[in-house]
């Protein structure tokens, strides 16, 4: 945290995101592949209106079938 | 009132300033229950240890028995627990908070940790090479601050890795 400067771009929740990332990129090769699925995330979002649900959006498509999902920091 | 009555018990019997050098204490009769919690995994759940030393973001800490309540924000670094008179365990640690609780508990929230045998160096050399080209370079303010939080975590994890 050398560059406190960070607190006037990005929240915490970033900061702490990218530091962890940072250390799950830098295990060896088992424990990364292990760590990095931890750091991903999918969101799916559906709209409702008068009891009925409407589409369920994905907030980043999946271009094809095995696309990596979107980081955690977001 | 019993908190204040504990604080000023506590700082009557401050723990001395310690160097964060192989000190270990052979026979304590105190130990502090530590909790040390990831999201996905608990290492340690009220386990009574002896001292943990922590790199908290005011600086380097030896927490013992009986320390005064107080919450540190943690900085990506090395988390060494010392459960008795054989030796010590460690942990890097990518951030979260240290909290030390009236009643003598240490509870550690991190977000990322691994032991250091975990860790690759070639892997971190190679991350931080790419990390300071990207700071130094011409991108967005965020990424170029983005890419020096990385390196700063991945010269920790050097440091950390290199005085093991």
């Amino acid at each position: 945290m050398s560059s406190t400067t960070w607190r006037n771009v990005f929240t915490y929740n970033k900061y702490t995101q990218i530091a962890a990332r940072a250390l799950r990129q830098s295990l060896k090769e088992e424990e990364r592949v292990a760590a990095e699925k931890r750091g991903q995330t999918i969101l799916r979002y559906q709209k409702w209106e008068n009891g009925q649900g409407g589409q369920q959006v994905y907030l980043n498509p999946p271009e094809e079938k095995g696309a990596p999902p979107k980081s955690a920091a977001v | 009132m019993s908190a204040l009555r504990l604080l000023s018990s506590a700082g009557r019997r401050a723990p001395k300033a310690l160097s964060l050098g192989r000190r270990g204490y052979a026979e304590v009769a105190d130990k502090i229950k530590l909790s040390l919690v990831l999201p996905h995994q608990a290492i340690f759940t009220s386990a009574d240890v002896v001292q943990v030393n922590l790199s908290a973001a005011t600086g380097d800490m030896g927490i013992l028995a009986n320390h005064v309540p107080s919450i540190e924000p943690l900085r990506p670094g090395v988390v060494e627990v010392i459960e008795g008179a054989n030796g010590s365990k460690k942990w890097f640690v990518s951030g979260g908070f240290a909290t030390v609780h009236p009643g003598n508990t240490l509870t550690i929230n991190a977000v990322e940790a691994a032991p250091l045998e975990d860790f690759s160096p070639e892997a971190v050399r190679a991350n931080l090479q790419e990390a300071l080209k990207v700071a130094s370079g011409n991108s967005s303010e965020e990424d170029k601050l983005e890419a020096r939080i990385e390196a700063d975590v991945y010269e920790s994890i050097q440091h950390a890795l290199g005085s093991r």
